[in-house]
This record gives structure tokens, C-alpha cells and sequence, in this order.
């Protein structure tokens, strides 16, 4: 299943560098694409904002199927409080941006499963798939607005996982 | 070492594609689709001559075939078994409003509103229209070359119908696409145009002529074709033409298989109707989408292959690397 968490945040990953190489975090003195996995960094006092968090919550399988399917709950978590030129009055316009931007990184629907314990990564037999996501409502806290998109990816587990 | 194959379990499709392609009515001639040549085609860009109709939902077959046993013996017991009757119908949900999707979604001839004439007296189908422009030498399926006091007459956002003068012709008429049939003659020289399914957006206008936002189903027009003005479109309840068009409906599973159904002949069984799906599911809003609603029978055809009449076929391109 790590391998489907993988896949889907290095396509993610991929697609934003295609769409919006501007997007970008400072993170352990390197500069990164806008887009990380919450539980493989060290953890936040605050989350970052105007990047996208993946944040990994539940777990369903299946295994009376031919192969086992895992069903994984993805949280996508960006937030912004505008940009400074603007003193923070294109809040709702940057956070707009970002809803655009997700949509766009989140087609086409499925991407090939990589194995990244290899370098480089070998691609394996299945594909990882997922639905639209469920954006939530925008969350204020004073000057920062913040929005939640569940996604939930499907993968089958192949021999040796 | 490790295995190169895996159990692909059913697949897992998002929605269902829908593409079209005219029958030719004269000839009785439907358009093929060859899974074995054409299955890994571009959704976006399906070949030639199939027009995409876009996502679709409420995708119904129904296999209405008849199977009866044949009884013998006392007390009777099957012994073989007969097909009694072929049928076989589909049912479905546009979820966009065009020409095509509006045509498929009638049980009679579609029609274009013509732009009027000036002073015309009014009809329920578009009153007499305003005189056709010549289109020129040069044109293609995406620009229509025209005198440029004539392109000056069309606007970028106008539609416009393209196609050649009725001059009497009874039986099927349209090209590719047979938009009616005619009993007996008629006095309409616009009557094509009409009917016609060379509809495209203008796009842009110059001195030169019209580009469209969009190829015309038929290609780049003929000699003495000509174009007009189109306001919008209509059907009718009633009427004694049936659509037929060949079908195409694909599933596209997670993994990449592609499960293809292929009709070569459906005929539009039920007249303009109508659904409302409210937008959302969690209010009482009024806002709702209307959405076409389509049924139609599956004609038979003789497979070249052994003589067998069929109404359907059913391919399936596993995914790669599944065990088969």
C-alpha cells in the first residue's frame, strides 16, 4: 500500500511542477515542489501555507477479490493568507488558484504504481486509481483560509507487497 | 523471481463514453469499429468516422433476445434450444445539449432554425430563411472560404449550417449524415441546409472567410454547397423518420482494460423527452439539470464472418500484464 501512496503523490508531485513550477516550499534547506506528505516530514507546529498537505487518514480492503484492493483516504490541505503585495486582500483569489490548480494535478484518474525503494523506481504491474475529490468548505481562522479535499485512491495489491 | 502477471478483478469504471457515426441509409451500410486495430484509441480523439458525444450516464443495455426450448419425450424435456427472436435496446443520458446529442435523443428528423428572411411569415420550424451564401474554392472542414461581403455578414459566435441547395431529391437526403426522408418533393431550396448536420461554431471572421471552432462532420464542403445562419434547432413529436446511427460505448477500467460495446445499427425508439437531476443532492434548490434522454433499438446486421445475424458485439482488450 506504501507503493500506492507513493504513486499517487509523485504523480501529484509531477503534475504540479507541469502546471505551476512557481509553487514552492523551503523544506530542509531545499527548495520542493509545493506538495508533501505529512507523515514523511518532521512534524508541523503550523501547517505551511499555499502548499498542499497529503495527509493519509483510512484504510479499506477487500480480499475477496482476486487480488486485494486497498481503498486509502487522502486529506488535501492547502491554506493561504494571500500574498503580501496585496496585504492579504487576494486571500480568496490565491486560494481559488490552488482549488484550480488540485483539480487540474488530479486528472486524469490514475497513474502507473511505482516501486521508489529501487532507483530508479520500478514500475510494477497495476495502476493506482482514484475518485473525485470531496472539496469541504473553506475554514477562516482570522486571515488565513484553508480547505480540505478528500480523495480516495484504490490500488490492488500485487505478490511481494 | 518476480511474477510478471497479476488477477485483474473486475473492472472499476468511472462512466461510460459515448461516440456515434451516421449509418449509410441508401446503402444500408453501417460504420465498423475494429477492436482488434482501433482499441487503443485516444478517448479524446476517436477515428474517423466516429464523433465523440462525450461522458454519458444511465448506460442500460437490455438484451430482450427470446430463447425457447424445444420439448420432447413424454414426460417433455428440452432437447435443443432455439433463438425465438433478436432484440436488444439502450438506454442512456446525455449529458450535454448539441446537435448531435439533441438528434440522437428524437424519434424523428432534427432540424436547424434557419436565420429568417426579413419579413417572413412564421412557422413552427423556422420560417423562410434568409438567402444562402455561395461558399468558395479553397474551403476545408475547419474554414470556410467565402467573398468577403458575404463572411462580413457573420459574426465570431454566429453558427452556421453548410451544405448544398435541395433542388427535389426524394428518398434519403444528407450527406454523410441522412438528416430525413422524403416522400415526394418539395419546394423549400433550403430544405437541406435544414436538415443538414454540417453545423459548426464560427470562430473567427475575416475578409477571407469563416474559421470554425470545430471540423464539420461532413469535411470540407463540396462544389455548390452553401452556408447559413443558424439560430438553434428543433424536433418534433411525430413524424415518420427514424435516426440510425451506429454506436460505440466504451468502459474504461482502473487499470487500463476497455470493455467496447459496438451497435452497428440503433434507431432512436422514443420521442424528445427530457430528465431533471437536481444539482445537489443535500438541498431543496430548484436548480436542475436537464438532461436528454435517449432509448434506442438495436437493428440487426449479418456478420460477414459466418453469416450470423447480430445485434451487438461485446470486446474486451485486458489490461496489460492480467492474467486472462
Amino acid at each position: 500500500m506504501q507503493n500506492a501512496k507513493d504513486s499517487f503523490y509523485v504523480a501529484l508531485r509531477t503534475r504540479l511542477i507541469a502546471i505551476n513550477p512557481q509553487r514552492t516550499i523551503l523544506l530542509r534547506g531545499a527548495v520542493r515542489p509545493g506538495i508533501v506528505v505529512e507523515d514523511a516530514e518532521a512534524p508541523f507546529s503550523q501547517l505551511p501555507d499555499d502548499v498542499f498537505i497529503l495527509r493519509w487518514l483510512g484504510l479499506g480492503v477487500d480480499v475477496d477479490l482476486d487480488s486485494t484492493m486497498a481503498a486509502e483516504e487522502c486529506d488535501v490541505i492547502y491554506q493561504t493568507c494571500g500574498t503580501q503585495s496585496f496585504g492579504g486582500l487576494d486571500r480568496g483569489r490565491a486560494l481559488s488558484q490552488m482549488d484550480e490548480e488540485l483539480m487540474s494535478i488530479i486528472q486524469p484518474f490514475y497513474t502507473p504504481k511505482l516501486n521508489f525503494i529501487s532507483q530508479p523506481p520500478a514500475t510494477m504491474l497495476t495502476q493506482v486509481f482514484w475518485d473525485e475529490p470531496g472539496f469541504g468548505p473553506i475554514a477562516i481562522q482570522r486571515d488565513r483560509l484553508a480547505r480540505t479535499a478528500k480523495v480516495l485512491v484504490y490500488s490492488y495489491q500485487e505478490q511481494g507487497e | 523471481m518476480a511474477a510478471n502477471w497479476y488477477s485483474n478483478p473486475a473492472p472499476v469504471a468511472r462512466r461510460v463514453r459515448a461516440y456515434f457515426a451516421p449509418v449509410n441509409r441508401t446503402a444500408q451500410a453501417p460504420a465498423i469499429f475494429d477492436p482488434s486495430e482501433q482499441s487503443s484509441f485516444n478517448l479524446d480523439s476517436p477515428p474517423a468516422p466516429w464523433l465523440s458525444l462525450g461522458w454519458i450516464e444511465k448506460f442500460v443495455r437490455h438484451a430482450a433476445s427470446k430463447s425457447v426450448p424445444i420439448m420432447t419425450g413424454i414426460p417433455a424435456a428440452p432437447l435443443e434450444q432455439v433463438r425465438e427472436s433478436l432484440a436488444a435496446q439502450v438506454s442512456l443520458q446525455f449529458l450535454s445539449w448539441t446537435k448531435l446529442t439533441m438528434a440522437l435523443a428524437t424519434g424523428s428528423q432534427h432540424m436547424n432554425l434557419l436565420a429568417p428572411a426579413i419579413g417572413a411569415a412564421a412557422a413552427a420550424d423556422g420560417a423562410r430563411a434568409a438567402s444562402a451564401v455561395t461558399v468558395q474554392t479553397g474551403s476545408t472542414a475547419t474554414f470556410v472560404a467565402l467573398a468577403s461581403t458575404d463572411a462580413s455578414k457573420f459574426a465570431p459566435g454566429s453558427i452556421v449550417a453548410i451544405d448544398i441547395d435541395y433542388t427535389g431529391q426524394t428518398g434519403y437526403v444528407g450527406s454523410p449524415v441522412s438528416g430525413a426522408y422524403l416522400r415526394q418533393p418539395l419546394s423549400d431550396v433550403d430544405y437541406i441546409r435544414r436538415i443538414t448536420y454540417n453545423v459548426a461554431l464560427v470562430s473567427q471572421s475575416s475578409s477571407a472567410g469563416l474559421t470554425l471552432a470545430e471540423p464539420l462532420p461532413g469535411g470540407a464542403p463540396v462544389s455548390g454547397t452553401r452556408l447559413q445562419g443558424v439560430i438553434g434547432f428543433v424536433d418534433r413529436e411525430g413524424g415518420s423518420f427514424y435516426q440510425e446511427w451506429s454506436g460505440l460505448f466504451i468502459l474504461q477500467g482502473g487499470q487500463g482494460e476497455r470493455v467496447f460495446f459496438y451497435y452497428p445499427r440503433l434507431q432512436t425508439m422514443i420521442g424528445a423527452q427530457e430528465s431533471s437531476v437536481p444539482l445537489s443532492a443535500n438541498s431543496k434548490s430548484s436548480v436542475a439539470r436537464i438532461l436528454l434522454q435517449a432509448q434506442f433499438m438495436a437493428m440487426p446486421v449479418t456478420d460477414p464472418l459466418d453469416g450470423e445475424r447480430v445485434v451487438c458485439y461485446r470486446s474486451f482488450v485486458p489490461a496489460s500484464n492480467a492474467l486472462v
